[in-house]
């Protein structure tokens, strides 16, 4: 289980207080009005933000005093996913020594981008990048996955089909997954529950 | 609410560095203490000669405030003329669409800046010389030598920098400007009044300054076509009072003069802003108002006069190397100062890219922890730009000539001593691909938990272009070196433009343009290469 207890995270002169629970295996939707604090959430998780008091425990570990390089998560951030100045193939090189890259070009294929791997990240579109991002983030080996707004740059189609995609491969590989979005469609094809900040 | 934050929060822990990085930030600290230290024994080396200590007389001498007014008027008037003559060429080029000659004059602009100015100078005499293409059909009494051979020579290789400069400003002007001032029908003068004058003045007023530091520095152009108490800089000065008069004491003043000066010049130039000079040019096409046939005339005028001022002196160097043949004795004497340039060029090069990306790995991490330490190691890192190569020289000189046989160890300190001077420049490559590095993927590098190989070459890749860019303009401005070589050079080393200047002030103009030829050989295609690494690289698509 994933434990955010009574954790306050400054940012930008305001502060953000968080005390929720997930079960190992589930995946969230995390749901709000701009500003009030969804992305810094992930980000505290993941080990970029300044936290001010309160724990986080994973699997009954505290992994609050961790840096960002020793916890069990993968993130998918709203921007700057790729090496700009490494292949599309390269950046996929990075998600586990244990995944065959002969899956990974099926699971490119899956999302549309399988045409795009010997590419320049500059050469693709928004979509298609996101989608580059969205796959290396969920076949890399950590637990804990952190979309934020992993979809934002899809349309409606590709969109479902990446939902479904990333329910699939959360559920297959274990994972327990927490996703920003603003979109009650992802809601209804990614998430079991949903979590409104308040 | 607690105030403490926890030791892993972004500022309290998770920004830490690393094992790795604290190695580097180690490294960087030992990099940066060993080009302070150098400095501090010139320092040393100046303020005390085995206690033979200062001829503070010499300061009476009515020739030292002649070598100093001499110093300050070239370096002025090189600098304001340098700024007339750059305004109306980039004018023209504002006005002038994109084409091959407009990108490869450019390009030229940067070469004739990082040039040689050995090469300058023989093409000079080639051209304006008494024997010259040009110089022979001048009026009685017209001599090169002197304040106008300074001049000229000083323009020559700093006005297409100052082009440059006010180029890049007057291309950020905005579309949405000129479209307005299209729409409000302003005249020729207004456009320039409220629209181009606005976009460049700071950097002009720069440039002007880092032009007029540049020529109070000059060496070369001052020891090549100046000389005796009516030319002479403070630079020539030292190397005479060292070299030939072999008096330390009023070298030590003279290098204490020139530090005071140059530096102060330097700070007080610096404290205005920072120049862009090697940013990349846009090609975007903006909606300029459309010039008048008279003043298109004006425009390409200027253009091709600004074109044949700066290709005349190297195409003067062609016909001399016809004038008479070139014996085998000159092939064979030139092939060691051509390996020898090349090495040292080669080694100070390595050194100084060593240096600075060293350097740079403290800078990153206290700019990533938020710290002010870094303005202390930009500071100390940038040292160098505030003392002149020569009084460094001389400073070394004087501290080591007694503890090492400098006649054997010499070029170990041309080696060392270029690449110090040389750490700021390569600097300038590097800090801003690395700063930038490290915002768009720290989050990223950290997420993907790289083994430190991967993020080692995951930095190199990105790295690359700029480091090959930083090697090109660290090489070229090695290459060209005198005044250090003028120190601690030795006559079984000689250096290519040490080897030009021999030549050339012997009157065997033929071998020294043969000479120039092959180090501008050599330069151009150091800044093709510096130009290809800098070029844009493709778009993204959508």
């Amino acid at each position: 289980m994933l434990i955010v207890d009574q954790l306050i995270v400054r940012r930008d002169r305001l502060s953000f207080q968080y005390h929720q629970q997930i079960q190992e295996g589930e995946i969230v939707a995390i749901q709000g009005v701009s500003g009030i604090g969804k992305s810094t959430l992930l980000e505290a998780i993941a080990g970029f933000a300044q936290i001010t008091s309160g724990d986080i425990r994973w699997l009954g570990k505290s992994f609050v005093d961790l840096i960002p390089e020793q916890r069990p998560v993968s993130m998918l951030f709203q921007d700057n996913n790729l090496f700009e100045h490494l292949s599309i193939k390269q950046n996929l090189r990075f998600i586990d020594t244990e995944v065959a890259w002969s899956e990974v070009e099926k699971h490119a294929l899956t999302l549309g981008v399988g045409e795009q791997l010997t590419k320049q990240p500059n050469a693709l579109s928004g979509g298609q990048r996101q989608r580059v991002a969205l796959l290396r983030t969920l076949l890399r080996p950590e637990p804990l996955i952190l979309l934020d707004e992993p979809f934002s740059e899809l349309d409606p189609a590709t969109r479902a089909t990446a939902a479904s995609w990333s329910r699939q491969m959360a559920q297959q590989r274990n994972k327990t997954l927490m996703a920003v979005t603003h979109h009650n469609e992802d809601v209804e094809q990614l998430a079991d529950r949903v979590i409104r900040l308040e | 609410m607690p105030n403490s934050v926890k030791p892993g929060s972004e500022n309290g822990g998770k920004a830490r560095p690393n094992k790795f990085m604290r190695l580097g930030q180690v490294l960087g600290w030992c990099s940066l203490a060993f080009m302070s230290g150098t400095t501090l024994l010139a320092f040393f080396g100046l303020l005390n000669f085995s206690g033979q200590g200062f001829d503070f007389g010499f300061l009476q001498d009515p020739y030292l405030w002649q070598i100093i007014e001499f110093t300050f008027i070239q370096a002025i008037f090189s600098a304001g003329l340098s700024l007339l003559f750059a305004w109306p060429v980039a004018l023209a080029l504002l006005h002038k669409r994109d084409s091959w000659h407009k990108r490869i004059f450019l390009s030229f602009c940067i070469l004739c800046f990082v040039m040689p100015t050995l090469i300058v100078i023989t093409g000079l005499v080639a051209l304006l010389g008494h024997q010259g293409l040009v110089g022979r059909w001048m009026w009685e009494g017209w001599n090169l030598y002197g304040l106008t051979g300074i001049l000229i020579a000083h323009v020559y290789l700093n006005f297409p920098f100052a082009v440059r400069c006010i180029y890049l400003q007057l291309q950020a002007i905005p579309a949405s400007r000129w479209k307005l001032a299209r729409q409000l029908k302003l005249s020729r003068w207004q456009r320039f009044r409220y629209l181009e004058w606005p976009s460049a003045q700071l950097v002009s007023w720069l440039a002007t300054g880092f032009i007029l530091v540049l020529c109070f520095n000059s060496f070369a152009v001052v020891l090549a076509l100046g000389g005796g108490p009516q030319a002479t800089t403070l630079e020539v000065a030292i190397y005479q009072a060292l070299k030939y008069d072999f008096n330390i004491p009023e070298a030590l003043i003279l290098a204490w003069l020139q530090l005071i000066l140059a530096g102060s010049l330097y700070l007080l130039v610096t404290t205005l802003g920072q120049l862009q000079w090697l940013g990349n040019l846009s090609q975007e096409r903006k909606p300029l108002p459309s010039s008048g046939k008279f003043e298109r005339l004006l425009y390409n005028l200027f253009y091709g006069i600004a074109w044949c001022v700066m290709v005349a002196p190297l195409i003067a160097l062609l016909p001399k190397i016809f004038s008479q043949p070139l014996t085998e004795n000159f092939w064979q004497a030139i092939v060691t100062p051509t390996m020898t340039s090349l090495v040292l060029a080669a080694l100070a090069t390595t050194i100084a890219l060593g240096l600075a990306y060293l350097v740079l790995q403290p800078y990153r991490i206290a700019r990533r922890l938020g710290t002010t330490t870094y303005i202390w190691i930009d500071g100390l890192a940038s040292h160098a730009l505030v003392i002149p190569a020569m009084v460094l020289s001389v400073g070394i000189f004087v501290f080591f000539i007694r503890k090492i046989d400098l006649d054997i160890y010499g070029m170990v300190f041309v080696c060392i001593i270029n690449a110090l001077v040389s750490v700021p420049f390569a600097l300038s490559q590097l800090k801003g691909p690395l700063l930038n590095y490290d915002q768009s993927y720290r989050h990223l590098l950290s997420t993907l938990k790289l083994s430190r190989w991967q993020r080692f070459t995951v930095e190199w890749q990105f790295m690359k272009p700029a480091i090959r860019s930083a090697t090109a303009f660290v090489a070229v401005l090695t290459l060209g070196d005198v005044a250090i070589y003028s120190i601690f050079g030795h006559q079984d080393f000689v250096t290519l433009p040490w080897l030009i200047y021999s030549y050339a002030s012997t009157y065997r103009m033929t071998e020294a343009a043969m000479a120039a030829i092959l180090l501008l050989i050599i330069c151009s295609t150091v800044v093709a290469f510096l130009e290809y690494q800098r070029r844009p690289r493709s778009k993204k698509v959508c």
